[in-house]
């Protein structure tokens, strides 16, 4: 499959990268390639321009520092999880990193890219003859979801790895552009609007994650539930982490919703000692807060069952650390 | 056993192995001419719609496009592997019938103007009503897939050995089950491709095409063409890959012939994933109902089977498919009184064929299952219940089967014992288990046609040996074990031998790999082409030493009289005197080869022996079951594998090792998923076959029989490994948390449901 | 519009006219004529296009060949040193980890990619590394075996 024409830039700047992102309404960050080149090889997306963030310096790092961890969005998902630093403090961050696809994939592919990836739908992940099947559906820039078969709403699933990790750590994320800079709340960054994904301003380009100090130190892991073990998008992906008292508990699920999930109520619960007994109200309350649907060959209620089993296994994985 | 080889029995690295890990082996899209032209195929979106018209001229007006054709411009000529059965056209007329089928192609300059000339197509359908399962489609009313078959059964067959259903009269026990197998695809990494060049002078066409029959392409191509087979030449390059599905003319083949006839310049289709998990073919889902009667020591003495394949909207093999799936259900078990129906049933999906087992993994599955559940209610030992019905060589067989050789039997010894059965069976923690499957599988199988191989051996000054085979290598190595039983014939090393094979224009025919019978068929002859030129050269040397051609033996680069090596000549200096006194060069060998039989034996037909010979084997496996994530990790399989006797070794682990992650795929992780006639999965992501993460141990272990009738005692190694891990995993599912699956692929979704509903109805199923 | 780039490809400098939509894969194909590197799906999902970039292994068909101007690009054309084979490629061949031989080429060279990080890596980060590589024909089984005997031999050279 041929991808479509576009316009190919390659910026010197964040403000130049900026300026084009602004003036430009088809324009597209390409980072490790291997979201956006297969959706537009599928035609779902077909950005008149494409600019490259590779020329613009001192965006691939991982930065230890006093207060936390700073990793530039262009590193890539294998420098990310062979940190030393990473591998050591924040394991569940390089269990995350080290799931994403293939090899390949971690080789190629950047944090920041697998944050901002396109959400993910059955009948919206298949080439344009394909699609020709059905009516364009409302997030191909149609009128109907074919997955609740109503008008006008988008159900597709995010399904990164990365960001549940990121989640449960609190991290922040830099967003740069030619007007200033400013730091938000990594959940932030994700609308739960299956058509438009992610909530950035014109001419906002991600930089730089930031993980607080405090993450460096207590539980963390991520577990990913996928038909195979490699290659494959998550059917569930669950990351927890608590604190070394393990008063907080934090937890965030991907591929259960139309973003990725803190299951907050079921924290609440868990928080102030992680136990066993409180698995089954906890899994019932991370039920009452993800809201999957049938988007993907795995069917909803089966999503479900694979939530409450990979909150037991964190849980299990915890107590016995 | 004892035989003295040099070169047959070998572990020997493939001919093209060393261009394989360079790269620089040809497949065919890596074929490039001087103003090649690019194409691509429009396909119907829709499962059952008239064609009420196919509107082309934007398509004709983009800059580059230099053709385009539709099913109105084709001949009315239907093509397809089985003569009686053919039912397609390589483009749609009037009709289309599953999400897929071919109804348009664009030939341009490059690829990208080809994929943008097919968005400028418009096909104006008349959307028709539509069946997806085969149990609706024999139903009154359902709708019509083909105008000349009212119930949508295009083939059945209804085969009655012994007693018939008189028979369960006098068994002491009965036991009736249905299963369900899935469609699963072939998925090779090499997508299907054609390169077409025509010559206008001559009105000859060359194509090479990824195929793995190129004289029966050569001959649908004609049919469909109309040009004679004469005027076609077809050419194998290397094959990426078939297990099956690459037998068939593809819309592809037609197509680039067409345009390069048309155009007069060399045209080259190669087909996109989806399309070849779409719109090539696929194993066919299947109900099967088994009825099995036993006596009360558990031999079997009835059994009856009712299957139902789920054909999708094209024939392709369909008749050869539902007999293999029959008469498959005779080996390697004594079956004494046989019933079997077996429909072929119309639907509007992709098109079922042949794939690896060809209709007998589906059947297999059935009764491997079946059998543990005997075994299970009887309380007889899985392995035991095996071994006690096994059929013999030299048996006398109901259907007419001629067993030379036999090592079933053995095979469940050794498998079992392999996978530590005694220690194991019933006896592992909760979670854990081990599972058997028997399986048996024909060398080959005679058709209606081209029943015969043919060889050409030619042995040059240089001492070099030229192979001329119709055998069409895709990957499996059938040019390795040809030159491997050729160089052992004439004494000489595999580095010694060329192979130049599957050349409609140069090569001898040869039916192609199908039906695993490339060693034996193939194989055969060109061992007797090998014979025919030693003998030339033994005539000649035995006269120079005054010795009997009988008494001469060729070895080592010599050839000399029995027992004294120094009575005799180098095979170069052989030849040297051969040049010397005029006779003609090279000197050239010719052989061919069919399965033997008595009378006039089909599949088609009915009874008789239908292959020269039939392989054997046990696989067992061992998995573990993760009870929380329902996931299985197959731990170890084994397979004990009786192929006569293996030309080469390091082939044959190979066939095995491939064979096996096959059929875990199947019995696990693989499904054609469809929804509305519309596949879902159609990516290597979305279908997703085993990694090298799911690889379990795998140990495989020879069951040597040396067949009388296989060259060198060969018999296939192809196939019949692929018919019983399967079931051999799910019976090990089975030992394992104590649940029968009788529907494939047994997912985790499936798993926890199961365990799930156990645990709320105790008391079901005691562990055998 | 279309970039006029050098491509540095096995050693060789190439200069080429590329539109920004052509993929590393198909310009390595069609305009350099190296066909060892195999299209198998044009998705990412089956390594059949491996190449090697800067000594890493990355996905070709996922690529803009603008994007590999000024990196070091290695296919399988390129292994092999004069007449000599690579021990991958030696590997491969002895052990019998290769059938059809299309998955050949991106296997060898994610398995250079991988012993060039690790020289002596467990059977475990083998598998893990090459599981973006597909194979329908082998199983693995022999696959694995050829770049453990690979590893095993530079584990006895140091």
């Amino acid at each position: 499959m041929r991808l479509p024409k576009f316009e190919y830039a390659e910026p010197k700047s964040i403000e130049e990268a900026s300026s084009i992102l602004s003036k430009e309404d088809g324009a597209k960050i390409l980072a490790g390639g291997t979201d956006l080149l297969v959706n537009m090889k599928h035609r779902v997306e077909t950005p008149a321009v494409i600019m490259s963030l590779k020329k613009i310096p001192d965006l691939s790092f991982v930065r230890p520092e006093d207060g936390g961890i700073r990793i530039g969005a262009m590193t890539s998902l294998k420098s990310v999880y062979s940190h030393p630093t990473i591998a050591e403090k924040l394991p569940g961050l390089a269990l995350a990193a080290s799931s994403v696809g293939s090899y390949h994939h971690q080789v190629m592919g950047t944090v920041g890219g697998n944050l901002c990836q396109q959400n993910r739908c059955k009948y919206f992940n298949q080439s344009r003859w394909w699609r020709s099947s059905r009516a364009l559906c409302f997030k191909a820039g149609g009128e109907l979801c074919h997955v609740v078969k109503k008008k006008n709403i988008c159900f597709s699933s995010y399904c990164g790895d990365v960001a549940p990790s990121l989640l449960v750590m609190n991290a922040k994320a830099l967003l740069e552009s030619k007007e200033g800079k400013r730091e938000v709340e990594v959940e932030s960054l994700f609308t739960g609007d299956g058509k438009s994904p992610l909530g950035l301003r014109r001419g906002e380009i991600l930089t730089e994650i930031r993980v607080p100090r405090e993450c460096q130190e207590g539980f963390s892991t991520y577990i990913k539930f996928a038909n195979r073990e490699s290659i494959d998008f998550p059917i569930v992906g669950a990351s927890l982490w608590a604190s070394p008292d393990t008063k907080t508990v934090r937890l965030a699920f991907t591929a259960v919703d139309r973003k990725p999930l803190r299951a907050r109520k079921a924290e609440e619960r868990l928080s102030g000692g992680l136990q066993k007994s409180a698995l089954e109200e906890a899994v019932r309350l991370v039920l009452e807060e993800a809201k999957p649907v049938n988007t993907s060959l795995y069917p909803a209620s089966h999503k479900r069952d694979v939530m409450g089993l990979l909150l037991e296994s964190m849980i299990t994985k915890f107590l016995g650390r | 056993m004892d035989k003295d080889w040099s070169v047959v029995g070998a572990k020997l690295p493939m001919l093209d192995a060393g261009a394989k890990v360079k790269g620089t082996a040809q497949f065919t899209d890596d074929l490039v001419f001087p103003g090649m032209l690019h194409g691509r195929i429009l396909r119907s979106p829709l499962p059952h719609a008239k064609i009420l018209h196919v509107d082309t001229s934007r398509a004709e007006k983009l800059a580059g496009v230099k053709g385009v054709v539709t099913g109105k411009d084709i001949a009315d000529r239907k093509f397809g592997i089985v003569p009686k059965a053919k039912d397609e056209y390589a483009l749609a007329k009037e009709k289309v019938r599953y999400v897929g089928d071919a109804v348009a192609a664009v030939c341009a300059v490059d690829l990208e103007t080809a994929e943008e000339a097919l968005a400028l197509i418009s096909v104006d359908y008349e959307e028709l009503p539509a069946v997806y399962d085969p149990l609706e489609a024999i139903k009154p009313g359902a709708p019509r897939i083909h105008d000349d078959v009212p119930n949508n059964i295009s083939t059945s067959i209804r085969k009655e050995f012994g007693k018939g259903e008189k028979a369960f009269e006098e068994c002491d026990f009965v036991f009736e089950d249905t299963f369900y197998s899935q469609a699963v695809n072939h998925a090779p990494l090499e997508p299907h491709a054609a390169v077409a060049q025509f010559d206008p002078l001559r009105g000859e066409i060359v194509i090479w095409s990824s195929t793995q029959i190129p004289f029966f392409l050569r001959r649908n191509l004609a049919t469909t063409l109309l040009v004679p087979e004469s005027k076609i030449r077809v050419i194998k390059p290397k094959v990426g890959g078939g297990f099956g599905g690459k037998i068939d003319m593809f819309a592809k083949d037609f197509c680039a012939c067409w345009f390069a006839m048309k155009l007069g310049r060399p045209v080259k289709f190669v087909y996109e994933r989806e399309e070849v998990f779409i719109a090539t073919r696929q194993r066919h889902p299947m109900y099967v109902t088994v009825k099995t009667g036993v006596k009360k020591d558990g031999t079997i003495h009835a059994q009856r089977f009712w299957a139902y394949a789920d054909g999708g909207a094209y024939n392709s093999t369909a008749p050869l498919m539902i007999t293999l799936s029959c008469y498959f259900l005779m080996v390697p078990y004594r079956v004494p009184n046989l019933i079997y129906e077996g429909h072929h049933v119309y639907t509007n999906k992709p098109v079922g064929g042949a794939m690896r087992g060809h209709g007998i993994p589906q059947a297999r599955f059935a009764v491997e299952r079946q059998l543990d559940k005997i075994a299970g209610r009887m309380g007889i030992d899985p392995a035991e219940l095996r071994i006690k019905n096994s059929i013999h060589a030299g048996e006398d067989h109901p259907g007419g089967f001629i067993i030379n050789t036999c090592g079933f039997a053995e095979s469940v010894q050794k498998a079992a014992e392999a996978i530590g059965w005694k220690e194991k069976r019933g006896k592992l923690p909760f979670g854990r288990g081990v599972g058997l499957g028997g399986a048996s599988f024909p060398s080959g199988v005679s058709n209606m046609s081209h029943l015969a191989s043919g060889a050409v051996v030619q042995l040059g000054q240089d001492g070099a040996v030229t192979v001329l085979t119709g055998a069409a290598d895709i990957g499996q190595g059938a040019e390795t074990v040809i030159a491997q039983i050729v160089a052992e014939e004439l004494g000489v090393r595999l580095d010694d031998i060329r192979v130049t094979a599957a050349d409609t224009g140069i090569t001898p025919l040869d039916p192609g790999t199908f039906g695993s019978g490339v060693t034996v068929r193939a194989g055969n002859a060109a061992r007797l082409a090998a014979v025919s030129l030693r003998n030339k050269l033994f005539d000649f040397v035995a006269r120079k030493l005054e010795a009997n051609p009988e008494d001469l033996v060729a070895k080592d680069r010599r050839i000399y009289v029995k027992g004294s090596p120094d009575q005799g000549f180098s095979l170069l200096d052989a030849v040297k005197e051969y040049r010397y006194a005029d006779l003609p060069m090279p000197i050239i060998g010719r052989g061919s080869w069919m399965a033997p039989a008595q009378e006039p034996t089909t599949l088609l037909k009915g009874d008789g022996n239908f292959a020269p010979n039939y392989s054997f084997m046990t696989q067992a496996a061992e998995v573990e079951v993760d009870t929380k994530t329902g996931k299985v990790k197959v731990v170890k399989m084994v397979t004990a594998h009786d192929c006569g006797t293996p030309i080469n070794p390091l082939l044959v682990e190979g066939q095995l090792d491939g064979s096996i992650i096959g059929g875990m795929g199947q019995a696990l992780y693989e499904n054609v998923v469809v929804e509305n006639g519309q596949v879902m999965n159609p990516s290597f992501l979305d279908y997703g076959f085993p990694t090298t993460m799911e690889m379990p141990e795998m140990e495989g272990i020879q069951v040597i029989t040396d067949d009388p009738l296989g060259p060198f005692g060969a018999k296939e190694s192809g196939e019949g490994t692929q018919l019983a891990p399967a079931p051999a995993i799910v019976n090990a599912i089975y030992d394992a948390i104590g649940i029968d699956f009788d529907k494939l692929p047994v997912t985790p979704e499936q798993i926890l449901k199961a365990l799930r509903e156990k645990i709320s109805k105790p008391g079901t199923r005691k562990k055998a | 519009m279309k970039h006029s780039v050098a491509l540095s490809v096995n050693g060789d400098t190439y200069d080429v006219l590329i539109s920004p939509n052509e993929t590393l894969l198909d310009v390595l194909r069609e305009k350099l004529g190296l066909m060892g590197t195999k299209k198998g799906c044009d998705l990412g999902a089956c390594g059949a296009c491996t190449v090697l970039v800067d000594g890493e292994a990355y996905l070709s068909c996922l690529m803009l060949a603008v994007n590999a101007a000024g990196r070091k690009i290695v296919t399988i054309e390129g292994l092999a040193q004069g007449g000599e084979l690579h021990p991958l490629q030696k590997a491969f061949i002895e052990k019998g980890g290769l059938q059809c031989g299309f998955c050949t080429p991106g296997m060898i060279l994610t398995a250079k990619a991988a012993l060039d990080e690790e020289a002596v890596p467990t059977e475990a980060s083998i598998r893990r590394k090459m599981a973006g590589n597909l194979c329908r024909c082998t199983g693995y089984k022999k696959i694995v075996e050829a770049v453990s005997s690979v590893a095993a031999l530079s584990g006895k050279e140091d």
